[in-house]
């Protein structure tokens, strides 16, 4: 596909994306945050959701050596990146999606994260410009790499070429993963709906009994 | 129409986003936001500086400023479709933080996310709608990284907030 092809796909998901984000109020952040602070999960059970299609969808084509799979050796720093774009995604209130989002919605503090996302990326190509950390990916081989603290490349389709099961078995076990995820917070939200229901007659009654007295 | 009336439930959107991606995941690529980024900041960095950026080397190695990168049309896409989503269902309005703490904890939150994307290759997107379906070792390590992190963030948060 030519590159104006490429870059008018993009720009059409981008935007049935950004409208599906917008009309629904999705948000990765609250997937997490809420989970994590609130108890609530009305973000995290979309994102399960599509978890779950995504890979069986991506297992399949990836079976018959179809699609275009993100290669590059892993290690240290995927752990170490994502740690510290975690606290800063919850520090902001946003996440690469939803500052976009955001910011066409007119939310002035989303286009300020998206500016300093820019500046926090200039900082570190200064870093990387002197220490070459994490290597660049012209120099990946996708095998392990103990002295930049890189494990090399490893999915599905890997999985299957080494074990001669086809990715798409390995793709159903994490599909039950995930579903026996979904089907936990399925379950607390019913405990805490009964949960609530107690309380609310408990205050009932105990302001019954106190309006008879 | 009903559409720009109601908020949409998260899961059905979901569910047609995946569809989506598994669409672009055959024609170019999963979905994946912080590489757009990346090159959106090469190519203002080019503005500003000119000749002077191509001596650091993580513009000549990593990322070669070039506007005919894919991948930062989709971040220009949402930009446009939630602005159209925003107008069509008049919610569109500028609107912005009114405490100074929420400046202040934004503004690192973005440096965090932008030195974060750089020294793991991926954003929060390319982790859970790229490299975890894929299966691929470093969507685990992404997923670890990131629920640890959104951890300590909300910690941190709830401590400003409680202050």
């Amino acid at each position: 596909m030519s590159i104006v092809g490429e870059c008018l796909v993009a720009f059409i998901f981008g935007s049935l994306v950004g409208l599906l984000v917008q009309r629904s109020r999705f948000c990765n952040t609250a997937a997490l945050r809420d989970a994590i602070l609130f108890k609530t999960y009305r973000n995290t059970k979309a994102l399960l959701v599509a978890m779950m299609i995504l890979t069986f969808g991506f297992t399949l084509f990836l079976t018959f050596g179809e699609g275009h799979q993100m290669h590059f050796d892993v290690g240290l720093n995927t752990f170490a990146g994502l740690f510290l774009f975690g606290v800063g995604m919850v520090l902001a209130g946003a996440c690469t999606v939803s500052t976009w989002v955001k910011t066409g919605e007119g939310n002035l503090g989303a286009l300020w994260a998206l500016l300093f996302t820019f500046i926090g990326m200039f900082l570190f190509s200064l870093v990387w410009s002197v220490n070459y950390w994490p290597p660049a990916p012209d120099s990946m081989n996708g095998q392990p790499n103990w002295e930049a603290l890189q494990l090399g490349f490893a999915n599905a389709r890997t999985l299957q070429d080494k074990l001669g099961v086809p990715a798409i078995v390995f793709g159903l076990v994490q599909m039950a993963a995930l579903f026996a995820i979904y089907r936990a917070i399925l379950r607390k939200e019913a405990r805490q709906a009964v949960h609530g229901r107690n309380t609310a007659k408990n205050y009932r009654t105990e302001a019954a009994a106190e309006a008879a007295e | 129409m009903e559409f720009f009336k109601k908020t949409l439930d998260p899961v059905i959107a979901l569910i047609a986003i995946a569809v989506l991606d598994i669409f672009l995941f055959l024609i170019v690529g999963a979905w994946t936001v912080g590489g757009g980024e990346t090159m959106m900041t090469g190519l203002i960095a080019k503005v500003f500086m000119g000749d002077a950026l191509d001596r650091l080397p993580f513009w000549q190695l990593v990322f070669v400023p070039s506007a005919g990168y894919w991948k930062i049309y989709i971040s220009l896409g949402m930009l446009f479709g939630a602005f159209v989503g925003a107008v069509l269902s008049k919610e569109f309005y500028v609107r912005y933080p009114r405490r100074l703490s929420e400046w202040v904890m934004i503004t690192v939150g973005g440096l965090l996310m932008g030195i974060g994307i750089r020294l793991a290759f991926v954003c929060n997107v390319s982790t859970f709608f790229g490299l975890t379906p894929e299966m691929n070792l470093g969507g685990y390590l992404a997923v670890s990284g990131i629920l640890a992190g959104a951890w300590v963030g909300s910690f941190v948060y709830k401590k400003v907030l409680e202050a």
